[in-house]
């Protein structure tokens, strides 16, 4: 199980302090928090690197965390900047479409990380452009495939992708 | 919590390289916000002068009215700006939405009631226009600077709302602190050349931004 609020917040703090036992913890326990949050919504080979990034960014910024305020969704709104970044970067993925990798859910904890995830950003963005963006950017189909299996034209495809990903930068911190 | 996991090297490198870090607190943005605030008045004081009448309260109402809003508009974003430059997922800012909402209404005032006057919306224009616009624009700097140097600082993550309510908190206080200096107070002059410094800022905020508070 993964380490709740109260105890990754006070990780956190003693990480600010320089205490790197608590960091060790804390970047570790992270990881696995930002394995399960990009669950989905990462194709498998990519989620390792997003996963680093974020938790390179963490450490870039951890200054930033405010004690006073809550830690997951500081972590979330950290792990959703890189992940529509990352997006915007992948263009066909080598990696296998994405199959079922669900893990057995933590209940108690999913109403908290139900309102930080990535699926409240695309309940924003209309079907067609979240169509795009998934098989494009996340299964890695290249335009003409999704252009076929959507039945949009793939200048459709392009600008769904492209207004889709500019939408989803403004909703970062907003969704919830 | 963490038994039988596989070693991250990265994570491994990163707690080697750990060092302890001041975390980025508000008051300080705060602080550092409000002495742009009276650094750039008091560089307007010294340089133009400000202006004595409308200090002992003889201006006209809309003299008070205008810089009254541009600096709580400043305050507004600069708020927001300090807010967003420490990322959460909730972390909304409708405050400087409204405060923008209520500045407009200046100037939709100077040109409605240009055209209700009969005249042309040329005649906006006055012999101190142009000198009014570069000046609150120029005024906008020292804000500007303080706004980029604490989103550097922090890790913003809404880029394009940080970036321009940077820009509109610099160009609303650089325009309020020129304001206090310049001695023409009807709703036409205050309403376009004293707000126009805002839009134009926010706009330079949204567009030279990016890449100074990307990470």
């Amino acid at each position: 199980m993964i380490a709740d609020e109260s105890t990754l917040a006070r990780l956190m703090a003693q990480s600010q302090a320089g205490d790197r036992q608590a960091y060790t913890v804390l970047l570790t326990e992270a990881q696995l928090w930002l394995e399960r949050y990009f669950r989905r919504r990462v194709a498998p080979g990519q989620m390792e690197d997003l996963v680093q990034e974020v938790l390179m960014a963490l450490h870039h910024k951890r200054a930033t965390w405010d004690s006073s305020r809550a830690f997951l969704p500081w972590l979330a709104a950290i792990a959703r900047y890189r992940w529509v970044d990352h997006l915007r970067r992948v263009y066909r993925s080598e990696e296998e479409a994405l199959g079922d990798h669900d893990a057995a859910e933590d209940s108690e904890e999913e109403a908290v990380l139900a309102r930080m995830s990535l699926e409240r950003l695309f309940v924003h963005l209309p079907d067609k452009q979240v169509e795009a963006i998934e098989l494009v950017k996340i299964e890695g189909l290249s335009i003409e495939e999704a252009s076929h299996r959507t039945g949009q034209s793939e200048s459709a495809v392009k600008v769904n992708i492209h207004r889709g990903l500019k939408k989803l930068a403004t909703l970062i911190e907003k969704a919830e | 919590m963490t038994m039988n996991r596989v070693p991250n090297p990265l994570i491994a490198s990163l707690v080697e390289d750990l060092a302890p870090v001041a975390p980025l607190k508000r008051r300080n943005g705060w602080l550092v916000a409000l002495v742009a605030v009276g650094a750039t008045v008091l560089g307007v004081g010294l340089y133009e002068g400000l202006w004595q009448a409308a200090l002992a309260g003889n201006a006209a109402p809309i003299f008070f009215v205008t810089n009254g809003l541009l600096l709580l508009l400043g305050l507004a974003a600069a708020a927001a700006v300090l807010s967003l430059a420490s990322p959460a997922v909730g972390n909304r800012q409708d405050a400087p939405k409204w405060a923008t909402a209520m500045v407009a209404i200046i100037p939709l005032t100077a040109v409605l009631t240009t055209i209700a006057a009969g005249h042309a919306i040329a005649d906006l224009f006055d012999s101190r226009s142009m000198y009014c616009l570069t000046s609150g624009m120029l005024a906008s700097l020292l804000t500007f600077a303080a706004m980029t140097w604490w989103l550097r600082r922090g890790a913003p993550v809404s880029t394009g709302v940080a970036n321009l309510w940077a820009g509109i908190a610099a160009g609303a206080i650089g325009s309020f602190a020129y304001g206090l200096s310049c001695p023409i107070d009807s709703v036409e002059h205050l309403g376009v050349w004293h707000i126009a410094p805002v839009a134009l800022c926010g706009a330079l905020g949204r567009m030279v931004l990016p890449r100074l508070t990307r990470w």
